[in-house]
């Protein structure tokens, strides 16, 4: 992304954000005259456009329970989806046995488990893909759902497949395309020129499964292994796109295997035992 | 094993009271602080990092900034330690003081246990 490019989505981040305009104009001149010196790579040097964006925000109007960090205490919202005594058998095995979860809005929960445990299976319970043999499951609204692989529509660009995708979510052209790439920007990734997604590296088509996934702000994100395999930066900016999105009040799943995903999460619920080992508020 | 740089997660918790400390020798601009952090060793300062410190801490009464008028590029932001910023640095320097001669102790210990 070249300097002029993220300044102006700068820029932009700041208004959505009801940052004054003065204010934000002192913090674009600010970045701009960094940059010139530096000659650094915006993205490198300063993130993506609505992180800055969100850092400046937060500095300029500090909160006395500062967002964006787990286990910063918010009321729980209503609940968003259930899932009680969920049993599941395939083959001949037990996949899943009597498993309770509750995912509330504005919360991020995190589903850890040994391999096998059904952890992905859950996931396509709660998207509605399989059925349960056993148990109840309720879901609230609007799911966004991004498989661990596959998904893709392999020879479309990623903003193609932001067309296609919102429009499966009544999103105009213009609003999917605008969306996805913002959701990209958020995970240190540039959708707008980026090849076919049989053309992008494993990290990048999870990247861009994420976006597709939060297409339209559905009201529950669940998310199968999202940055597995990514460098730290990677993960570290998906749990910041993750916190905004609860900031926002929506709800998320999400199965990670990454130890300090723990930390990270405002619940965990781990399989294979399925035991609520932290829970929010 | 992967050795990953520690620097940039051992800055965050510091980053404010080294801002500060410059400072404390007059005023200065972001990226001058920025290019003096890493002549110290500290490895690349992100403006991602810096620029939320310095307004923070600019919000808190700490510093004060003026805008000059670059060398042809744009503007420059100016920023100097008030006197609330020199009573912070003062406590600041104390409390970090004490926590590094805690971190270096746990150190020595199992140093000596060789």
């Amino acid at each position: 992304m070249t300097a002029a490019t993220w300044l102006e989505r700068l820029a932009h981040e700041l208004d959505a954000l009801g940052v004054p305009a003065a204010d934000a104009a002192a913090i674009v001149v600010e970045a701009e005259s960094h940059l010139g010196e530096a000659a650094a790579d915006p993205l490198a040097s300063f993130g993506p456009p609505a992180g800055y964006a969100r850092l400046m925000a937060d500095a300029l109007a500090p909160e006395p329970s500062a967002a964006g960090t787990a286990g910063s205490v918010r009321a729980a919202g209503r609940v968003r989806a259930r899932a009680v005594a969920v049993r599941k058998r395939y083959r001949g095995r037990t996949v899943l046995d009597g498993v309770d979860l509750t995912v509330r809005d504005g919360e991020a929960v995190l589903l850890i488990g040994p391999n096998g445990c059904g952890k992905s299976t859950l996931l396509r319970i709660l998207a509605g893909l399989v059925r349960p043999d056993g148990g109840r499951v309720e879901v609230d609204g609007a799911v966004g759902y991004a498989p661990q692989h596959g998904g893709l529509v392999a020879q479309l660009t990623p903003c193609e497949q932001f067309v296609l995708f919102g429009r499966a979510r009544g999103l105009s052209r213009e609003a999917a395309v605008r969306d996805g790439c913002r959701v990209a920007d958020q995970l240190g990734w540039d959708a707008a020129r980026a090849p076919v997604a049989d053309a992008l590296s494993g990290g990048t088509r999870q990247k861009l499964s994420v976006a597709l996934a939060a297409l339209g702000a559905p009201d529950l994100l669940l998310l199968d292994e999202p940055y597995q395999g990514l460098d730290l930066d990677s993960a570290q900016r998906f749990w910041e796109l993750l916190w905004d999105w609860r900031d926002r009040g929506r709800a998320a799943l999400v199965v990670a295997h990454a130890a300090d995903a723990i930390e990270r999460a405002d619940a965990v619920v781990e399989l294979g035992g399925a035991v609520a080992l932290r829970s929010a508020a | 094993m992967k050795t990953t740089d520690q620097r940039p997660a051992w800055l965050r918790g510091v980053l404010d009271l080294c801002l500060l400390a410059l400072l404390d020798d007059g005023e200065a601009y972001g990226y001058e602080l920025a290019r003096r952090l890493e002549e110290l060793g500290f490895g690349t300062i992100p403006g991602g990092s810096l620029y939320p410190a310095l307004l923070r801490r600019e919000k808190l009464g700490h510093l004060h900034a003026e805008w000059r008028a670059g060398d042809g590029g744009p503007g420059r932001k100016y920023y100097a330690l008030t006197p609330a910023g020199r009573t912070a640095l003062a406590q600041e320097r104390i409390a970090w003081r004490a926590f590094a001669g805690s971190v270096e102790a746990a150190l020595a210990t199992t140093e000596a246990r060789r």
